[in-house]
């Protein structure tokens, strides 16, 4: 594969901001499948506009200590704004064994400088074992407690703020407050931002019957700092009784229709086009990305919010 | 409500399956089921990172055994960092027991025993792949400026670069996982032999007794791809020689002539140059110019 060189970017976002992607637009998740129509692409000349495509990657992933890999990140990095989307941090419980795994996180920060980085609202470890997914906390005190303290020593070692995700609700356990209230609180406590997950929040209205407007209503546009959208399937065996955050399907119509509500709500936002599982061809993930910055644009020309969430940035 | 009851019960759950600690924390019992969604992503996650750290261990035994086997050793070795990368460094240990214990009645499923063989190749390969890049490659050019500043650089202090993975398998295997990995067909492999399982010094390699038929193989990478190739015996004392804190190269090439005294150092060497495969620490040769 022939390296493409071209110029970095100098849009000197303001990365230590709690919001620090004004400039950005759509962005994708980054597959190692798509790396050479990525470096393909012809370099984007306007910046700062809030059309900048930008890609996001599961931090954990780039846990290795050389190699091609990191190679390609570099590459990518070369020209484009990057995400690092936390997935292992289990910022609900069990912290003890968190040190080191900032210490990888810092130095992966340290080297390529994204401009977004997040985590999610849940627990993924526990007596020494990893359970790979994202396991969903108790909306209670004590459970806000141990988020928090989380977001903290994950904030305070890494010397950034973050951005926490919506997790996606298949049922309900035992809760003290509803979501929006739990996630406001644990931002306002720990100083962090929201990344609000449009696909997991329609998801669970359709799993656990909330009303996903008025869980967005109760967001205060000033802690949102990205926003997700993705696919989803039914259950193998419940069907439409139990939708399935896959991140393997094309983008849902109504999840489309909650992102310009969400938008209209919040202002301009950097969203993220997820895709994990079934992975279509470059040129089609492109063709969502393209519709979301529609969206982004059209939020943007309708309310001029885009200037004054970059005074906001500021 | 305090949190730890509830995470003890969720992970107890998560691990067995017994999902009846969950019942003083769910909202509606109808909805218990749906649990299920979690301990599924657990296992899938584990199991697809198992399959891509053991890729010819997955084409040799498809991909449903495959599964059936990776949700045991995830049963037994759940992850205990918060990343999948690197996952299933004690696998093919287990694959070995896991054999012995299904050749025992009333077990009917097979499998080659060449599978542990295949899966230490996989994982040596994965190490190889993620190790740290070289940041002081010994090259043609610093040779030259070596000799040309005076110094002998057959007295230099050389090391082996951090990507060399070396370890012991049966013979035949490596092609039988070349052709594999590469989809190039499928040498036969040659009935196993009691092989160590863990990674060897090469010192331990050269003592190894000469009864039983082993192959030496060494991964290394270079320009961002990993290598692999089987290493003759004078090879193997040479590389004994400059593995760990490293060895004098004159040393290293005594040593390999020791073995066999028609051995061409010199083409061995300008291989391992092109390769890349060595380091060495020009610190104090600067120090002194």
């Amino acid at each position: 594969m022939e390296w493409v060189l071209l110029k970095v970017h100098e849009c000197n976002p303001p990365r230590q901001s709690l919001i620090a992607g004004a400039h950005l637009g759509a962005g994708l998740g980054l597959k190692a499948e798509h790396l050479d129509d990525i470096l393909a692409l012809p370099v984007e000349e306007a910046i700062c506009t809030g059309n900048s495509l930008w890609f996001e990657v599961h931090t954990e992933n780039y846990f290795v200590a050389g190699g091609p890999r990191l190679n390609y990140l570099r590459s990518i990095r070369e020209n484009y704004d990057l995400s690092f989307h936390g997935v292992g941090g289990s910022l609900g419980y069990d912290h003890q064994s968190m040190p080191e795994h900032i210490q990888q996180v810092k130095a992966l920060i340290n080297e390529f400088q994204p401009t977004l980085i997040s985590e999610h609202a849940v627990w993924s470890r526990s007596g020494g074992a990893y359970f790979a997914d994202l396991m969903p906390l108790p909306r209670t005190r004590d459970a806000l407690q141990s988020l928090v303290e989380g977001i903290d020593r994950y904030q305070s070692g890494i010397g950034r703020r973050i951005l926490i995700e919506n997790p996606t609700n298949y049922l309900d356990f035992i809760s003290e407050m509803d979501e929006p209230q739990f996630l406001v609180e644990a931002a306002q406590r720990s100083g962090c931002g929201l990344l609000i997950d449009i696909n997991n929040l329609y998801l669970s209205s359709k799993n656990t019957g909330i009303d996903a407007t008025e869980y967005l209503s109760q967001i205060p546009a000033e802690l949102v700092g990205e926003i997700h959208m993705a696919g989803y399937d039914p259950d193998p065996e419940l069907g439409q009784a139990l939708l399935i955050d896959s991140h393997a399907a094309d983008i849902d119509g109504p999840v489309w229709a909650l992102l310009e509500h969400a938008l209209s709500l919040f202002g301009h936002r950097p969203v993220l086009i997820e895709r994990d599982a079934n992975i279509p061809p470059f040129a089609e993930l492109m063709r969502e990305r393209q519709t979301a910055q529609g969206y982004l644009d059209q939020c943007s020309g309708h309310t001029a919010v885009a200037n004054g969430f970059q005074k906001e940035a500021r | 409500m305090a949190l730890s009851p509830y995470i003890d019960a969720f992970a107890d759950y998560l691990r067995t399956g017994d999902a009846r600690g969950m019942n003083d924390f769910c909202v509606n019992a109808e909805h218990m089921k749906r649990l299920s969604v979690y301990r599924n992503g657990f296992y899938k996650g584990c199991v697809d990172a198992l399959a891509a750290n053991f890729p010819v261990c997955e084409k040799l035994i498809g991909r449903e055994t495959f599964k059936r086997i990776a949700c045991v050793y995830v049963d037994h070795f759940p992850p205990g960092q918060g990343t999948l990368v690197g996952y299933g460094q004690r696998f093919p240990g287990f694959l070995s027991d896991f054999i012995a214990a299904i050749e025992a009645p009333p077990e009917t499923v097979t499998l080659s025993p060449a599978l542990v063989d295949l899966a230490r190749l996989d994982y040596a390969w994965l190490t190889s792949l993620m190790s740290a890049d070289a940041t002081q490659t010994l090259t043609a050019e610093k040779i030259s400026w070596l000799v040309e500043g005076g110094h002998d650089f057959t007295q230099a202090v050389v090391t082996l670069n951090t990507s060399v993975v070396l370890l012991r398998v049966n013979p035949g295997t490596l092609n039988q996982w070349i052709g594999l990995k590469t989809d190039s067909g499928i040498a036969e492999p040659v009935e196993n032999s009691a092989v160590e399982e863990e990674l060897h010094s090469i010192s331990e390699l050269t003592r190894a007794d000469s009864a039983v038929a082993v192959d030496t193989v060494m991964f290394w990478r270079v320009q961002g791809a990993v290598q692999a190739r089987s290493l003759s015996a004078p090879e193997i004392a040479l590389m004994a020689t400059l593995q760990g804190e490293g060895g004098i190269l004159e040393r290293a090439f005594d040593a390999a002539l020791a073995v066999d005294p028609d051995f061409d150092v010199s083409d061995v060497f300008s291989a391992c140059l092109q390769n890349e495969i060595l380091e060495i620490d020009m610190a104090k040769y600067n120090d002194k110019h």
